[in-house]
């Protein structure tokens, strides 16, 4: 046990290298994530009953498809999407090759949360709005977006965070990033110098998206 | 301006079918001020929001100018809830724009160029008095301050009819007053025709020309404000009326009385006291005023009073006959010993 500082020096260069690919791999799937994500929230949510998009097939087949793809375990998910991921990327190692199923899981997480974000929204607000005949994409844009504003980047940090830990799994199909380093020094070499410094460094990193997230949030809040 | 036909509401429940609205037909005319009353639950909120399709009406039809609303769907109905205002009880307001920013979408929604909608929005918040606010969010704002800019937004596009779906319920008397002004206001300057539901019977006195009473998803009563107000038919609109106008007299002082108790009724211009001292010289009768005042209802006077009038039973009975000469109307209360 103890803390060997000449280790961590030694492999400083292979940390700073996994600390880029977790970055790699949450900012590819975030940016997916909320590309896809936050359009297939918001239909979720306008297409439910007594909303202004009102579709029950179109509802009941995403909100299907989105409890399918969250009931699969991410590592199961992981292996599965080999085939896709070699597909798109060209290669199944690597962080951007971990991304592949890091979206396809960040996807449907974040759709749900946005459709939880909206529909804490005061119902009759969304009501005034059609009232005075605002078309749907401007009901979506100045009424559902602004109001969930506040929910929505909490969304978003509780997202990235459960990204960060299911990065750490990418290192089963060799994504690398944070999680594998100390799955595969501290973990397998019983290397604890590194699990220590990889488990700070994951504990700080989460704690500022918290923080940053909260601060962001109550900024930009009117209410 | 409104034809509601036939108009029926139901809903489906896990315990069945609720009958919202009840074959309703109304019809709203151009200009007036419309006020529909009932207790909640009444079928008063279900019928406003069936007006603009908020709500899609079982059977029956809307129209509103001449249009026929059940008969469009999608961006048809859009474009006519242009021309319908409405404002509600919770203001719905969006929280995250300011007055400005709020006012600016309704006009948005018409598709009114840019650069007029700086302009039209000064206008309105001028118009609802609100000028200073133009950039606060809703969140600094009182109650009332929420219902202008809500007033000023739902008269954005210059609607034809404004729906107010119990516009004054949360807010405090002065301030519902301060409201109700401003709306009899906006009334006559743009000559826009006012459908208001309420339970507050004070807001029907206060600014309708023209009303109607709601029990069970039905229309019970419906007329003149004043005429309602004189002499009304049904037991639920007389609770209304005597939440604003009460002539209740205690128990106790009547018990002490032994004549004839009888309320009269004076309306318009009458002079309802001078008609009174009148009788009481004509005919050797004593009278004692027990309750009295004089209501003024869309500007007219309605003078009501109960009184005891002692005398010899033909005397009284004269007397009384001599009153509903002069246009009083008179209600025999209890007949006295």
């Amino acid at each position: 046990m103890g803390i060997e500082w000449e280790r961590i020096i030694d492999l400083w260069p292979e940390i700073q290298v996994a600390f880029y690919q977790t970055l790699v791999m949450i900012g590819i799937s975030l940016g997916v994530a909320l590309v896809v994500g936050l359009p297939l929230g918001i239909l979720l949510f306008i297409t439910d009953r007594g909303l202004f998009l009102e579709n029950r097939s179109v509802n009941s087949v995403i909100g299907f498809v989105v409890n399918i793809v969250r009931s699969i375990p991410f590592i199961i998910l992981l292996v599965a999407l080999i085939p896709l991921t070699q597909a798109i990327t060209g290669t199944t190692i690597g962080p951007v090759a971990a991304s592949v199923s890091l979206s396809v899981a960040a996807i449907p997480f974040f759709a749900r949360i946005v459709e939880t974000a909206l529909r804490d929204i005061d119902k009759g607000v969304i009501e005034a709005a059609v009232a005075v005949g605002a078309t749907p994409w401007m009901i979506i844009k100045d009424v559902l977006l602004p109001e969930a504003k506040a929910s929505l980047i909490q969304g978003i940090t509780l997202t990235v965070i459960s990204l960060i830990a299911y990065s750490a799994m990418a290192g089963v199909v060799g994504g690398g990033g944070i999680g594998d380093l100390a799955i595969r020094f501290g973990y397998y070499r019983y290397d604890n110098t590194i699990m220590i410094v990889t488990v700070v460094i994951l504990i700080v990193l989460v704690q500022l998206i918290q923080q940053a997230g909260d601060f962001t949030a109550k900024k930009l809040d009117k209410r | 301006m409104i034809q509601i036909e036939q108009l029926s509401k139901t809903y489906q429940t896990k315990h069945g079918t609720v009958t919202g609205v009840d074959d309703v037909s109304l019809e709203v005319k151009t200009g007036e001020i419309f006020g529909i009353v009932g207790y909640s639950g009444a079928g008063k909120s279900s019928l406003i929001r069936c007006i603009n399709l908020l709500e899609r009406p079982t059977a029956g039809t809307v129209s509103v100018g001449g249009q026929d609303l059940t008969k469009l769907r999608g961006e048809g109905l859009r474009k006519a809830r242009l021309k319908i205002g409405m404002i509600f009880q919770h203001f719905y307001l969006i929280s995250q724009k300011t007055v400005a920013e709020n006012i600016a979408f309704a006009l948005r929604a018409a598709g009114t160029p840019s650069k007029k909608i700086g302009p039209r929005v000064d206008e309105l918040l001028d118009m609802v008095g609100l000028t200073d606010k133009r950039g606060v969010y809703p969140a600094q704002l009182s109650g009332g301050q929420k219902q202008r800019v809500g007033i000023a937004r739902a008269l954005a596009n210059e609607p034809a009819v404004l729906l107010c779906d119990e516009a004054t319920s949360a807010l405090d008397p002065n301030t519902t007053l301060s409201i109700l002004r401003l709306l009899k206001d906006i009334n006559r300057k743009l000559n826009i025709t006012i459908v208001l539901i309420t339970h507050e019977m004070n807001v029907v006195k206060e600014i309708c020309d023209r009303m109607a009473v709601m029990q069970g998803g039905r229309v019970i009563e419906e007329g003149n404000v004043y005429d309602i107000f004189a002499d009304p038919k049904t037991a639920l609109t007389k609770e209304f009326i005597s939440s604003v106008v009460s002539f209740n007299v205690p128990e106790e002082t009547l018990k002490k009385c032994d004549g004839t108790i009888i309320k009269v009724l004076f309306k318009g211009a009458v002079a309802g006291e001078g008609i009174i001292s009148d009788m009481l010289q004509t005919y050797p009768v004593k009278g004692n005023f027990l309750h009295g005042a004089i209501e003024y209802i869309q500007e007219r006077p309605l003078g009501i009073f109960v009184m005891e009038l002692k005398g010899g039973q033909a005397e009284v009975q004269q007397a009384i006959v001599y009153l509903e000469q002069r246009e009083a109307i008179v209600e025999v209360m209890d007949h006295g010993n």
